[in-house]
């Protein structure tokens, strides 16, 4: 349901009478392309010509037309914070249970993440064929699993970091430094949003607290500030949103018009200038966000189907409790998807008080019954959401990416009960527009510690999602400090085997 | 360079050309003018640019450039010379000034002209905004408006530049551009609670006008000077401490740190992209893979910590003076020092018992015994798995037991993951916890020394922490074992004769006066308290401040990396400097400081081509929104061709023959009749020149962040304007094993400082004030985006905040003028924006306070856009 944009009421933000007045007009524009196709504009580092999106002032989040015919338009990105085991839910290999309690091979006195790697350890979970595609997926995964069929697995991702912050931030942005884009950032800079009333980009945390590398993950980095995700969830409300509490409406409302009248003088000694009118038209935005965002964060409207089909509507339990917390946060990410914002991340797992894997997928001690609390908080709610934009019609035009910072070893740490960190092979899944489903890419080695076949790396993996957005990975670019950036930097080939 | 269809239409005549051809070769003449004039071509993209949402790089100008054959002919690599002032122009204003010349110069050739004066009003406002980062007060205005005198103006200037808010704002310019933070980033982000001697440092820098070549040797070198608080600028970057026994994790986390070094010495000072080279020679500019490892030799014995800035030179003689008297005091006391008894199933056979354990120190005394192994067995623990960071074991005045005596040690099990805790710690003769050993499990564990032959151990000696910063983890209750033959444990001390362990750990002294006799024990007394007096005047005497800044030491030889992987290490590289101007190539043995101090001697030689030209375009930059060159972190050939060549060189040959002077600097500019005009736009100009890059008129825009936080304070007559000092905090902090910071909400007096003085954390930004662009110290930030966005809006409309500070600037009218609308409406105006109201803002704000009260009025005048933009 993409509600049609608003038209912007201010003139001075009509972008071509601006242009008009500015004497430029359409002759620059000519003048400008005819410059870069001749090479006179900047080239990115793989020498294609970079295309910077034109934005307009005061409409950063209105819709700009991609670079190549789009299979996608918005995207869903789940997260799950701490690195979920791959060895434990997607990537069956029956070779670790053959093997069971032996060394891994030519690996002796493995030094990992956390110190010296014992035996090769089976999943604690049994693996099972699912839907028609016979695919095996554990049990800790019932409910994912019964879609699999609807599902593209990439079974050969391969990190570059074994720290879960510099993994994040690999995985978020591309880079495992501090300080860059995040992937929703470069896409609504790139596409703005269908909906004007709304940000185009909404993280949305977990129920027990922000990921490991907090707002790192939905950072604008370099990009203008407008570019940042607004994070809040069904019990975490956007800072600031709403009218101050000691104000009536009628009161707020007549402070907001004295204020756009003082703006509204003021700009007519600068006629033409457009961050005094993209201030004004700011003003308007933030008024329409503070109706939509409360209503479309307030699910209680939602039918009761709905809410069991998420597992939103049972308690009793801690783990219920969390998980029907985190099924809130899958409808809200649903609601969100309907009223057309371009991107959502949607978070599993929060770094918090109780020490690594308590409350996020970072299984090195006890993975058992650590994941035993992850597996189900995940399983029903998410597949609930696959479900609920399938039946919806809404996974046609969106993309849904699974994923995770890195995987974990095929063996248990020495001394412990769980694994450790494994950044040289794990598992994501993309589902819905524009790829193939009931479909697997790419496969670890026998035991699921390196990716050896059709290797993905993370660049890989964000081309491609830019390209099922209609968007060339190589041309999407952004000055800063002396390069054009770009969100794969020098890397990134689409993964073309995994398009439908 | 034109398109080739381009080229062709300019050489081709007229006649010979059909209507398409006449209409190319216009569009090719309109393009060369553009480029030779560095006219923005994209206006429609550009003007979006400026407005905030939108890249920010001047599109077309840039790259022009890079098709040079000859990299080294860049015109940034060349010596700057002098360029010859351009004859005055017939203009309006009679340029008086060397800048306007340039200026008007260019504006004349590409049909401009410059605008008149802007008001005395304006040029207040804009003067405070942009030398000071606040608006000027009502009464600074109106002694302006009001001076007769025909050098108000100069007068004026002179006066801003001595006020101490100038160095608080250009000294936060100059901490974008080094990344500066206080907090190390990435995902434990952890506080570094010294590092605002850094940030004090800087602003008392710009305030003081430090030479900028003096100021660059500190950041590089002031270990060398000094000035050791400076070299924070080494370390200022993120740093990843999540450390791991993997090595590819250890040695890429250390490649990181050499490379923000690297990365940001060769911005901050050459305007250069050097990290480009660090996985290939660069693309761009004439950098080779080499030289970036040479480069990082230079800092590769640099390293991040807080410290202890070193004790004065008088400091210094009277810490040994003290040290000496007590080692003297420390023998005569010795024989007070009472034998560990072996434990016996009576501890009670001595009448009083050995103090309690304690962190920092604990000695066994032993009725000596020939041994072979030794064995610490530990019983119980106070706080978490128990970790001991030295164990000595001493035959007479050797340890026998270091690792470097041929000792080994064996242990029940280390304490997993972490770098700084690990068994060989344990006899590696270095103290304190970054040097310890953890054991694996809560409360207990053991430790088994294996000397190379049996000896005769006499002294046991055994800390927690020896330099007394860490009080958890003690080991309360132990046995020490000792056997000559293997199996033949005997025990040799335990805490079973020592006081209770008690919850606050104290320091107690080790001597048992009692067991002598009277006149001895009376004279033990005096030594002790005489030992006691000592040791506090010695504490009091070596007292520094701590400061995060670099800690150095000798590196090893530097290798170049193979695309950049550490794990595969190439030629050793000798460190070095760049080759675009007279490289040095030091000894791969140089000493670490002197590595530092000869690429300083570099950097600031005023020959360098760079240094200078970069520098003045950073001042530019921040008078007018955009630098002469508008990429000023990048003066290579990728990086944009600057508008106004001449003049760049000009300022910067001038910038170095008087002084180094960022002050003069200032001066230059402000004293311009271009910095002076009115920023009014004007229809006909902006047809031409629609960004203003040759600056027809003053280019008006946003305040920041800071700035927008610091007015809003001053006007509502909240601001505590007291400088420098430790940060406070816009955030809540737990401080767990991650460090989490959450925005705070509501602000009271301790939080009414100026921004700058904020605590600076990485990732996560101030609730209100973060939406407005604010960097974050992960990366340099040479320049700032200026977006609009509706969250700024939401944040300064609704936050609890603004609607405290409308309430205080209500309060402050009503007791400035009393109960008058009209008069509290007048002294609004004049605060926020400088001026009277017209007649008709006055009407209507009447109108509008007598319905929604004045609190509303003020938050409404607090997010206007004349209350917020540099005018």
């Amino acid at each position: 349901m993409n509600r049609p944009s608003p038209t912007v009421a201010h003139p001075l933000l009509d972008r071509r009478r601006f242009l008009g007045q500015a004497g430029a007009g359409l002759g620059a524009i000519a003048l400008t392309h005819l410059l870069a196709r001749g090479g006179l504009l900047a080239a990115t580092v793989s020498g294609k010509e970079s295309l910077r999106p034109s934005i307009e002032p005061g409409r950063p989040y209105a819709p700009r037309t991609p670079h190549l015919n789009a299979r996608a338009k918005n995207v869903l990105m789940i997260f799950c914070s701490g690195a979920c085991s791959h060895l434990d839910t997607f990537d069956y290999k029956p070779e670790l249970i053959r093997r069971h309690g032996q060394p891994l091979p030519g690996s002796e006195k493995l030094i990992t993440f956390q110190g010296e790697q014992g035996a090769l350890t089976q999943s604690p979970w049994i693996f099972r064929p699912r839907g028609q595609s016979g695919k095996m997926v554990s049990d800790l995964l019932p409910n994912l699993g019964a879609l699999a069929d609807d599902i593209c697995f990439i079974h050969s991702m391969k990190g570059k970091t074994n720290t879960h912050g510099p993994g994040e931030n690999f995985m978020s942005t591309g880079s495992a430094l501090d300080g860059f884009p995040s992937l929703g950032a470069w896409v609504t800079y790139a596409l703005g949003s269908s909906d004007q009333s709304l940000p185009a980009y909404v993280a949305i945390p977990d129920p027990r607290g922000k990921p490991q590398n907090s707002v790192n993950n939905w950072a604008p980095g370099f990009l203008p500030a407008a570019f940042q995700g607004t994070d809040f969830n069904t019990s975490q409300p956007v800072r600031n949103l709403q009218r101050p509490a000691s104000l009536s409406p009628a009161a707020d409302n007549a402070t907001r018009d004295f204020l756009q009248q003082l703006n509204g003088r003021h700009a007519e000694h600068f006629p033409g200038d457009t961050e005094l009118a993209a201030r004004i038209a700011s003003y308007e935005l933030a008024a329409r966000m503070q109706l939509t965002i409360p209503e479309v964060a307030n699910i209680s409207g939602e039918p009761a189907h709905v809410l069991k089909l998420y597992g939103a509507d049972e308690g009793g339990s801690k783990i219920y409790e969390t998980r029907a917390a985190y099924a809130r946060n899958c409808i809200l990410a649903r609601r969100l998807i309907e009223r057309g914002v371009r991107f959502v991340q949607l978070f599993n797992g929060a770094y918090q008080t109780g020490g690594e894997g308590f409350s996020n997928w970072d299984g090195h001690k006890d993975i058992l019954n650590q994941y035993n609390v992850h597996g189900p908080v995940l399983d029903k709610p998410t597949a609930g959401l696959l479900l609920d934009l399938k039946q919806r019609g809404l996974l046609k035009d969106t993309l849904v990416v699974w994923c995770t910072e890195f995987g974990r070893m095929p063996t248990f740490q020495k001394g412990a009960q769980g694994r450790d960190h494994n950044p040289d092979g794990f598992t994501c899944w993309l589902a819905g527009a524009g790829v193939k489903a009931g479909f697997s890419h790419g496969a670890t080695d026998d035991f699921g510690h390196h990716a050896v076949h059709d290797v993905v790396s993370v660049h890989d993996l964000h081309a491609t999602i830019l390209h099922l957005l209609g968007l060339d990975h190589e041309r999407l670019t952004y000055y800063h400090n002396g390069l054009e950036r770009r969100l794969t930097d020098v890397h990134g080939q689409v993964v073309s085997n995994i398009l439908a | 360079m034109l398109p080739k269809v381009l080229r062709t239409a300019i050489s081709v005549p007229s006649h010979r050309l059909g209507i398409l051809g006449r209409v190319l070769r216009t569009i090719a003449h309109l393009a060369r003018l553009a480029v030779s004039l560095c006219i923005p071509l994209a206006l429609p993209l550009r003007a979006a640019e400026k407005s905030g949402s939108v890249p920010t790089r001047p599109a077309p100008e840039i790259a022009a450039d890079s098709t040079d054959s000859k990299p080294q002919s860049h015109w940034a690599f060349k010596p700057v010379i002098q360029p010859a002032i351009p004859r005055p122009t017939p203009f309006l204003n009679q340029p008086a000034k060397a800048i306007d010349r340039f200026i008007q110069q260019s504006l004349q050739s590409a049909g401009l002209t410059p605008s008149a004066e802007a008001d005395r009003v304006t040029l207040t406002r804009r003067l405070w905004l942009v030398l000071l980062g606040l608006p000027p007060t009502p009464e600074d205005v109106q002694e302006f408006v009001t001076n007769p005198r025909p050098d108000a103006f100069t007068q004026l200037v002179d006066k801003v530049l001595s006020n101490p808010s100038y160095g608080e704002r250009w000294g936060r310019h100059w901490l974008d551009v080094v990344r500066f933070a206080e907090s190390n980033g990435f995902e434990t982000n952890r506080e570094r609670t010294s590092a605002w001697r850094f940030r004090d440092y800087i602003i008392a820098a710009f305030n003081e006008d430090k030479p900028y070549d003096q100021f660059i040797r500190e950041q590089i070198v002031g270990d060398a000077l000094g000035i050791d608080v400076a070299t924070g600028f080494l370390v200022g970057g993120p740093l990843d401490i999540v450390k791991s026994p993997d090595p590819v994790l250890t040695a890429q986390q250390r490649a990181d740190e050499l490379d923000d070094m690297v990365s940001t010495t060769g911005t901050a000072f050459l305007g250069l992209t050097l990290g480009c080279a660090r996985c290939h020679s660069h693309k761009f500019d004439p950098i080779s893979q080499k030289e970036y490892y040479s480069m990082t030799a230079v800092f590769s014995g640099v390293k991040h910590g807080e410290r202890p800035l070193p004790p004065s030179a008088t400091q210094a003689v009277e810490i040994a003076q003290l040290d000496a008297t007590l080692v003297q005091l420390q023998r005569q006391l010795a024989k007070f020092i009472p034998p560990a008894l072996p434990a016996s199933p009576t501890p009670a056979v001595r009448a009083s018992l050995r103090p309690a354990v304690n962190t920092i120190k604990n000695e066994e005394i032993l009725n000596p015994i020939s041994a072979r192994s030794i064995r610490f067995t530990i019983l119980a623990a106070h706080q978490g798995e128990p970790c001991i960071d030295e164990l000595e074991v001493w035959a007479g005045d050797r340890n026998v037991a270091l690792a470097t005596n041929g000792t080994h040690v064996l242990a029940s099990g280390t304490l997993p993951g972490y770098e700084i805790h690990r068994l060989e710690h344990i006899n590696d003769g270095k103290q304190g916890n970054d040097r310890s050993w953890i054991s694996s499990e809560p409360g207990r564990g053991w430790l088994q020394l294996e000397l190379p032959r049996s000896e005769r151990i006499d002294r046991i000696v055994w800390s927690r922490d020896r330099l007394g910063r860490f009080k958890d983890r003690l080991i309360t209750q132990y046995r020490i074992e000792a056997a000559e033959q293997p199996g033949a444990w005997a025990v040799i001390a335990s805490s079973e004769d020592r006081e209770p362990f008690l919850d606050k750990p104290r320091m107690p002294h080790p001597y048992q006066f009692d067991l002598f006799s009277t006149a001895e024990a009376e004279q033990g007394r005096v030594w002790f308290a005489e030992f006691e007096r000592v040791r506090k005047r010695r504490e009091t005497a070596a007292k520094t401040p701590t400061t995060y800044s670099g800690s150095f030491q000798q590196p090893g030889l530097s290798h170049r990396l193979h695309r950049g992987d550490p794990m595969q290490k190439r030629e050793a590289v000798p460190p070095g400097t760049l080759g675009i101007f007279s490289p040095l190539e030091l000894a791969s043995d140089e000493p670490e400081q002197r590595r530092r101090q000869q690429l300083a001697a570099w950097i600031t030689n005023p020959a360098n081509p760079l240094t200078a030209r970069v520098l003045v375009n950073r001042i530019w930059q921040h008078h007018f929104g955009m630098g002469l060159v508008a990429t000023s972190n990048d003066l290579g050939r990728n990086g944009a061709k600057p508008t106004h060549p001449e003049l760049l060189d000009w300022l910067a040959s001038e910038f170095v023959t008087r002084g180094w002077s960022i002050k003069r600097l200032h001066r230059e500019i402000l004293l311009s009749a271009t910095w002076r005009q009115s920023s009014l736009p004007r229809t006909e100009a902006l047809k031409i020149d629609g960004t203003c890059r040759l600056l027809w008129r003053f280019p008006p825009r946003r305040i920041e962040a800071e700035g927008i936080r610091d007015s809003i304070l001053l006007a509502a007559g909240s601001l505590d304007s007291s400088r420098g000092g430790p940060s406070f905090f816009l955030h809540d902090v737990d401080r767990e094993n991650v460090y989490h910071y959450h925005p705070k909400e509501d602000f009271d007096a301790p939080e009414f400082r100026r921004m700058v003085y904020a605590f600076k954390v990485r990732m996560e930004q101030d609730g209100i004030f973060g939406a407005f662009d604010c960097p974050d110290g992960s990366l340099v930030a040479p320049r700032r985006s200026i977006s609009t966005t509706p969250l700024q809006a939401l944040n300064l409309f609704n936050s609890r905040f603004i609607l405290g500070q409308a309430e205080r600037f209500a309060n402050r009218l009503r007791t400035e003028t009393g109960s008058g609308t009209a008069d509290q409406i007048r002294r609004a105006w004049q605060i926020t924006y400088s001026r009277e109201p017209s007649p008709r803002e006055s009407q209507d704000s009447e109108a509008f306070v007598v319905r929604e009260g004045l609190p509303a009025l003020c938050r409404a005048l607090l997010n206007s856009n004349e209350f917020l933009f540099i005018p």
